[in-house]
C-alpha cells in the first residue's frame, strides 16, 4: 500500500470540474459533479461505484462519446469541449481505443479486419510491425481469418483490445470488458490488457464493478453520486473490498 | 433507454406506413381504373326509333356498305314508318380554320355527316341545305374561331374543298353538345353523298314511327320487308352498340390501367413479404420468450397474419379513397389529351370494392404466410440465445423448386406465345406465364445473390475502403433479403428490357425492310398521327400526284382488320395496285405474278397464309366482304415478306367495290426515269424537280404530307421510339414501388445493425463514412436487381421477337446501350432509396446504438 509518485508521469487524459447534467428543475439528474480527475501515461486505473454512480457516463464522456454539461474533457493537449462531431469522430479514431462489454468486433470482418478497423477508416496502413505484435500478444495469431462468429468470448474480447492497441492510441477506455465471460476468461482477457500496460506502455482505464478485475490496475477511483470520493492504488480485491463496504455501496 | 424505444416505435411507424403505401398504390389502380369506366353515362339512348343498316360482321363501322337509295324509299313506304332520315358518316373530314391549320382532335377522330335535323341541333345561322354549305359543331367552331358566314377549306376523304360555314349546332341535345371531343362537319344530304364519296346510298336509315304504330310491329314488319341482308335496331341497341364503340377506347386505357396495377401489385407481393420476413427475423428473440410463457405456434404465426391483415386493410380503405381522386385525375388527363369523357359523379360498384379487398387484403395476407410460417417454428429456446438464426431455406432446395417454377413459366410463356396473341386465355397465359417466372427468378436468386453481390462489391471494397467493404459485406450478409429487394426492381426491369428488345427488334426489321423492300421514292401520309383511328389521306391527292410528269407511277394503299372472311376466319387486309405491288415494294414473291392476273378476281398471299390454307399460285379462294358478298378470288402471286403488304393483299379495285370507304390510307410515288438518269447530277435534278411538284400538290391538302425514303424512316423511328419510352415510362412506376421496398430494406438491416454501427461510430467511423457505406450497399443490391431484370427482360424480349409473328418482327436486336441505362437507372434508384435510411443512421445517437441489442 504505497503511495505511486503520481506527479511524475505525464497525463494522459483529464477531466476538470466536468459535470452532466440531465433534465432541470426537479427532475435534474447530476449523473457527473464538477468532477476532477487525471489518468496518468502508462498506467491502468479502473473507476468502480454502484450503479447510478456515473462510472459509465464519465468513460463516455472522457471518450468524447458524449458531452459534458460544464467544464473540461482533455486528452493529450485536446480540449474535448471545443471539437466538433467530425472532429471528436476523428479523435476517437486516432487517439483513443474501446473494449466494450459484448459486441465488440464487426461481424462480417474477420479478425484481423476488426484489429486494423480504425486504421482502415483513416485510410493508412498502420504500423505493420507494431500490429504483428499486437497479433502475437493476443495468442491469436493463428486465427486472425476467423470470423467473430467462429471465436470463442474471450477470443473475441482479445481481438477487441488488440483493436484499441493497434492505432497505439494515447488511452484506451474499456466498458466492462469482463461484464459477459466467465471468471477464467475474465482473467485472460484481463492479463492480457495489463501486459499491454505493462509492456506496452498503453494507458487503460476500465469501468468494472467486480473487485478482482478492479485489482488487475494500479489504481481505483471510486465514484459515488457523481462525485469521486476515493482511490487506492496497488489494489488487491480484498483491499477494494473494504473500501466498498466503507462507501456503503 | 425510453429514447431508444421511442426511435424504435418510429421506425416501425416508418415501415408500417411505407408497406402500407405499396399496396395503396396497387388498390389505388385498380379502383381508379374500374371507376373510371364504371362512371361512363349507362346509355346516350335518342334519336331515332329505329335504324336500318347494312348487317355486317366484317370491317368497321366506316367501311360498312351502304344501304341504296331504292331500300331506303322501300323503307319509307313500310307500314307504321312515319319519317325515314338517310345518313351518312365518314372517318377523316379535317376542318381547316383560318389558318390554314387542318384542325385534328389529338384523339377522337375528325367527322363528316350529312345533317340529320333529328340529333343536331342548330343554335347559330341555318342547317347546310345547298352544295357548298357546311355547319359545325358549336364546340369545335368556339375552339378554332370558327365563324359563320367564313369559307373554309375541309380536307375529305376524296378531295379537299372550299364550304361557306352556315351554321352551327349542338349534337345530341339542343341545349349541349354532348360531342366527345370529336370534330363534325355536317353537310346537306346530296351534298354529303358526293362529297363523302357514297353517291349510290347511305350509310343508315333511320325512322321515326307513326303515332299508334308499335315499333316492335314495325321492326318485324322491316326485317321481313328488307331481307337478312339488312338489320333493324332500335333506339336502345343502337345507343348501346355506340356505348361499345366509345368505351373501345376508354378500354385501352383502362387495360393499361389494369396492367399496371397488376405490376404494381405484383412488385408489392414481394416487397410485403420481404418486410414480414425481416420483421419476423428481427423479433425472433421476442417470438421466443412467447412461446417460452405458453404461446403456441398458432398464436404466434396469428399475430403475424393480424398484422398483415392491419396494413392490408388499411391499405384498401385508403387505396379506394385515392382510386376515386386517381379516377378524377385520369378524366381530366383524358380531357387533355382531347378525350373528354362525359362529365357524371363517380359511381363505386360492389364489384370494385371486392377487388380492392381482394387484392389489398388478399395480397398482404398471402405475401405474409410464409414468413408466418417460419415464425411458427422458432423454438422458445431463441429467447435465450444471442445468435438463433432463422432456419434458411438450403439452398439445394432452392435451385430445385425455384428452377421448377421458373421452368413452368417459360413453358407457359412458350404455350402463350406460339397459340398466336389474339385472345384472351392467350394473354392469360402470358400473365401466368410471366408471373411464375418470376416467383421462380426470385426463389433461385438468393442462391446467387452471395457470389453476385460479393463479385459486384470487389471493385467498391478495392477502390473506396471500409465504407465500400461494409457495404459489399452487408449486401452479402443476408442474401435472401438482397435477392427479394433486388426482385422487386427485377420485375421493373425485366419488363422495360423485354419492351426495349422487342422494339429494338422491330425497328431493325423496319430498318431491314427500308433497305431491302422499299423501291418507292416518296410516301405520302396524314401529317398527324393521334392515338385514334388510322388517319387517312384524300383519295384526291394520289391523281393529282399521279398526273404530275415527273411522277412515273403512284400506288394507293388501304387496309382494313377483319376486312375479309375466308373459311369463317376474319382476315386483315391490304388493298392497293397489284399491278403496281412489286414494283413499289419488294414482298419478295415466291410464285406466280401479281400483276398477271384480273386484278378484280386476283388475291396474292403470304407464303404462311397459303399453307394453312393450302393453296398455291391459280388455286381459288372464297372470300366475303363487308358488304356479304362473296367472290371467288385466284391466287396470283405468293410473297415471302409480309412487312408491307401483311397476309392478304388485294387490288384497290376489288376495295372500292366491297367497302365504302374512300380515303386512302397511305400512298406511294416512283419518280420517273431515276433509275435510267445517266449522272449523278441528273439524278439530282430529277430527285429535285420532283420534290417540287409533288409539293405543289401536297400544298393544297393541309392533313398531308410526304416524305423521302431517309425523312419516312426518321420519322417512322421516332415515332417507334416514342411509342416505346412511353410504354417503359409507364413500367417505371414499378420503380417507384421498388424504391420504397428499398428504404423500407435498407431502414430494416440498419435497425438491424444498431449496435454494429454504433461500434463503428465509437472506433471512428465517422458520419459520412457511415452514411457512404450504406449507399454503396444499396448500390450493390440495386446493381444486383437491375442486371439480373436486365438479363431476364432481354431473354424474354429475345424471344417474344422470335415468337411474333413475321409481319411484324423479323429481324432480333438488342439494344445495348439502352440496357446499360437502365441499370445505371436502377443504381440511381438504389441510391435515392438510399437517403433516408443512411441520414437516420448518421443521425442515430452512439451511445443509445452501443446500448441497443
Amino acid at each position: 500500500m504505497t503511495s505511486s509518485p503520481t506527479q511524475a508521469l505525464a497525463v494522459a487524459a483529464r477531466a476538470v470540474a466536468a459535470s452532466k447534467i440531465y433534465g432541470s428543475g426537479d427532475t435534474e439528474v447530476r449523473a457527473l459533479d464538477a468532477i476532477d480527475v487525471d489518468f496518468e501515461q502508462g498506467r491502468f486505473t479502473a473507476i468502480m461505484g454502484p450503479s447510478g454512480s456515473g462510472k459509465s457516463t464519465l468513460m463516455h464522456c472522457m471518450a468524447g462519446l458524449d458531452n459534458v454539461t460544464s467544464g473540461q474533457v482533455i486528452i493529450g493537449d485536446t480540449d474535448l469541449t471545443t471539437l466538433s462531431e467530425k472532429d471528436l469522430t476523428l479523435l476517437r479514431r486516432d487517439n483513443v481505443g474501446f473494449v466494450f462489454q459484448a459486441y465488440n468486433l464487426v461481424p462480417t470482418l474477420n479478425a484481423i479486419e476488426n484489429i486494423t478497423l480504425p486504421m482502415d477508416l483513416a485510410g493508412d496502413k498502420g504500423d505493420r510491425a507494431w500490429i504483428d505484435e499486437v497479433v502475437g500478444a493476443t495468442g491469436l495469431a493463428d486465427r486472425v481469418k476467423h470470423r467473430p462468429n467462429e471465436l470463442s468470448g474471450g477470443q473475441q474480447q482479445r481481438v477487441a483490445v488488440a483493436r484499441a492497441l493497434a492505432s497505439r492510441p494515447q488511452i484506451i477506455f474499456a466498458d466492462e470488458p469482463t461484464g459477459n465471460v466467465d471468471s477464467n476468461t475474465a482473467g485472460e482477457i484481463l492479463g492480457f490488457m495489463r501486459g499491454a500496460v505493462d509492456e506496452m506502455g498503453q494507458t487503460i482505464v476500465m469501468v468494472t464493478h467486480d473487485p478482482v478485475a478492479a485489482s488487475y490496475a494500479d489504481r481505483v477511483v471510486f465514484l459515488v453520486d457523481g462525485k469521486i470520493v476515493d482511490e487506492l492504488a496497488d489494489p488487491t480485491p480484498q483491499t477494494i473490498r473494504d473500501h466498498m463496504t466503507r462507501l456503503g455501496a | 433507454m425510453f429514447k431508444l424505444a421511442l426511435r424504435s416505435l418510429i421506425d416501425k411507424k416508418l415501415r408500417f406506413a411505407l408497406t402500407t403505401l405499396v399496396v395503396v398504390i396497387g388498390v389505388m389502380f385498380v379502383v381508379g381504373s374500374f371507376t373510371l369506366t364504371d362512371s361512363l353515362p349507362e346509355d346516350i339512348a335518342q334519336g331515332a326509333d329505329l335504324t336500318v343498316r347494312v348487317d355486317q360482321s366484317l370491317g368497321g363501322d366506316f367501311e360498312r356498305a351502304t344501304v341504296p337509295e331504292a331500300v331506303a324509299d322501300q323503307v319509307a313506304g313500310v307500314e307504321g314508318v312515319d319519317r325515314v332520315q338517310p345518313e351518312l358518316a365518314a372517318l377523316n373530314v379535317f376542318i381547316v380554320d383560318g389558318n390554314g391549320e387542318p384542325i385534328r382532335p389529338p384523339g377522337p377522330p375528325a367527322l363528316g355527316f350529312s345533317f340529320n335535323p333529328g340529333t343536331f341541333f342548330i343554335i347559330e345561322g341555318r342547317q347546310p341545305t345547298a352544295p357548298g354549305e357546311f355547319a359545325a359543331d358549336a364546340v369545335t367552331a368556339a375552339n378554332n374561331d370558327l365563324r359563320v358566314g367564313e369559307t373554309y377549306d375541309i380536307n375529305g376523304p376524296l378531295d379537299a374543298e372550299p364550304f361557306e360555314l352556315v351554321g352551327l349546332f349542338n349534337f345530341g341535345s339542343p341545349d349541349s353538345h354532348t360531342g366527345l371531343g370529336q370534330t363534325m362537319a355536317a353537310f346537306e344530304l346530296e351534298e354529303a353523298q358526293r362529297f363523302l364519296g357514297m353517291e349510290d346510298g347511305y350509310q343508315a336509315v333511320s325512322i321515326l314511327v307513326s303515332a299508334g304504330a308499335e315499333v316492335s310491329d314495325v321492326q318485324a314488319r322491316l326485317e321481313a320487308e328488307l331481307g337478312g341482308n339488312y338489320r333493324v335496331i332500335t333506339q336502345e341497341v343502337d345507343a348501346a352498340e355506340q356505348e361499345e364503340d366509345f368505351n373501345q377506347v376508354v378500354d385501352i386505357f383502362n387495360t393499361v390501367l389494369l396492367v399496371f396495377a397488376f405490376i404494381a401489385v405484383f412488385v408489392s407481393a414481394f416487397i410485403i413479404n420481404n418486410t414480414f420476413q425481416i420483421i419476423v427475423g428481427q423479433r425472433v428473440r421476442e417470438i421466443g420468450l412467447w412461446r417460452a410463457i405458453g404461446a403456441t405456434p398458432r398464436q404466434v404465426s396469428r399475430s403475424v397474419i393480424t398484422e398483415s391483415a392491419i396494413v392490408g386493410a388499411l391499405s384498401t380503405v385508403i387505396g379506394i379513397g385515392l382510386g376515386l381522386v386517381l379516377a378524377l385525375v385520369l378524366r381530366a388527363i383524358l380531357e387533355v389529351i382531347g378525350f373528354p369523357l362525359p362529365p357524371g359523379p363517380l359511381t363505386l360498384r360492389p364489384r370494385t370494392v371486392v377487388l380492392a379487398t381482394v387484392v389489398g387484403l388478399g395480397v398482404t395476407m398471402v405475401s405474409s404466410i410464409a414468413p408466418a410460417m417460419k415464425a411458427r417454428r422458432i423454438s422458445p429456446v431463441a429467447a435465450l440465445s444471442h445468435d438463433f438464426q432463422l432456419g434458411a431455406t438450403g439452398l439445394r432446395r432452392r435451385l430445385i423448386t425455384g428452377g421448377a417454377v421458373f421452368a413452368a413459366g417459360v413453358v407457359a410463356l412458350a404455350a402463350g406465345m406460339t397459340a398466336g396473341l389474339d385472345t384472351t386465355p392467350t394473354f392469360a397465359l402470358l400473365g401466368v406465364g410471366a408471373v411464375l417466372a418470376f416467383v421462380g427468378m426470385n426463389i433461385v436468386s438468393p442462391v446467387f445473390a452471395r457470389p453476385a453481390a460479393s463479385a459486384l462489391g470487389r471493385p467498391v471494397t478495392a477502390l473506396f475502403g471500409v465504407p465500400g467493404r461494409l457495404g459489399r459485406d452487408n449486401a452479402s450478409r443476408n442474401p435472401r433479403r438482397t435477392a427479394s429487394t433486388a426482385g422487386a426492381l427485377l420485375i421493373g426491369l425485366a419488363l422495360m428490357g423485354l419492351a426495349a428488345v422487342v422494339g429494338e427488334s422491330i425497328k431493325k426489321t423496319f430498318d431491314n425492310i427500308m433497305e431491302n423492300a422499299v423501291e418507292a421514292d416518296y410516301f405520302i401520309q396524314a401529317s398527324a398521327t393521334g392515338f385514334g383511328p388510322p388517319p387517312g389521306i384524300p383519295a384526291r391527292v394520289a391523281d393529282d400526284i399521279e398526273a404530275l410528269g415527273e411522277i412515273s407511277s403512284v400506288m394507293r394503299i388501304r387496309w382494313a382488320f377483319s376486312g375479309l372472311s375466308v373459311d369463317g376466319e376474319p382476315r386483315d387486309i391490304v388493298a392497293a395496285d397489284l399491278a403496281l405491288a412489286d414494283s413499289h415494294f419488294d414482298s419478295q414473291v415466291s410464285s406466280g405474278d401479281m400483276a398477271a392476273g384480273d386484278p378484280l378476281t386476283s388475291l396474292a398471299l403470304h407464303s404462311d397464309s397459303a399453307e394453312s390454307l393450302g393453296v398455291g399460285v391459280g388455286d381459288t379462294v372464297e372470300a366475303t366482304f363487308p358488304d356479304n358478298q362473296t367472290e371467288v378470288l385466284t391466287v396470283a402471286a405468293i410473297f415471302e415478306d409480309a412487312a408491307i403488304y401483311g397476309n392478304w393483299l388485294i387490288d384497290g379495285a376489288l376495295w372500292d367495290r366491297h367497302f365504302n370507304r374512300n380515303d386512302l390510307a397511305f400512298a406511294s410515288a416512283r419518280i420517273a426515269g431515276l433509275s435510267d438518269a445517266a449522272s449523278e447530277s441528273e439524278q439530282a435534278s430529277l430527285l429535285e424537280r420532283s420534290r417540287a411538284a409533288v409539293n405543289d400538290v401536297i400544298d393544297r391538302y393541309p392533313t398531308v404530307k410526304v416524305e423521302n425514303q431517309a425523312e419516312f424512316r426518321q420519322t417512322q423511328e421516332s415515332q417507334l421510339t416514342a411509342f416505346i419510352r412511353v410504354i417503359q415510362t409507364l413500367i417505371g412506376l414499378s420503380f417507384f414501388i421498388a424504391l420504397i421496398g428499398i428504404i423500407n430494406t435498407l431502414s430494416l438491416s440498419v435497425y438491424e445493425r444498431i449496435h454494429e454501427i454504433g461500434l463503428l461510430r465509437s472506433v471512428g467511423m465517422t458520419r459520412r463514412q457511415l452514411r457512404r457505406s450504406i449507399y454503396w450497399e444499396a448500390l450493390i443490391v440495386a446493381v444486383f436487381g437491375g442486371l439480373l431484370g436486365v438479363v431476364v427482360g432481354t431473354v424474354f424480349g429475345v424471344a417474344t421477337a422470335l415468337a411474333l409473328p413475321e409481319s411484324f418482327v423479323q429481324a432480333v436486336a438488342v439494344p445495348w446501350l439502352d440496357l446499360v441505362v437502365f441499370v445505371v437507372i436502377s443504381a440511381v434508384a438504389g441510391l435515392l432509396a438510399a437517403i433516408l435510411p443512411a441520414v437516420r443512421a448518421g443521425r442515430m445517437n452512439i451511445l443509445d446504438a452501443i446500448a441497443h441489442e
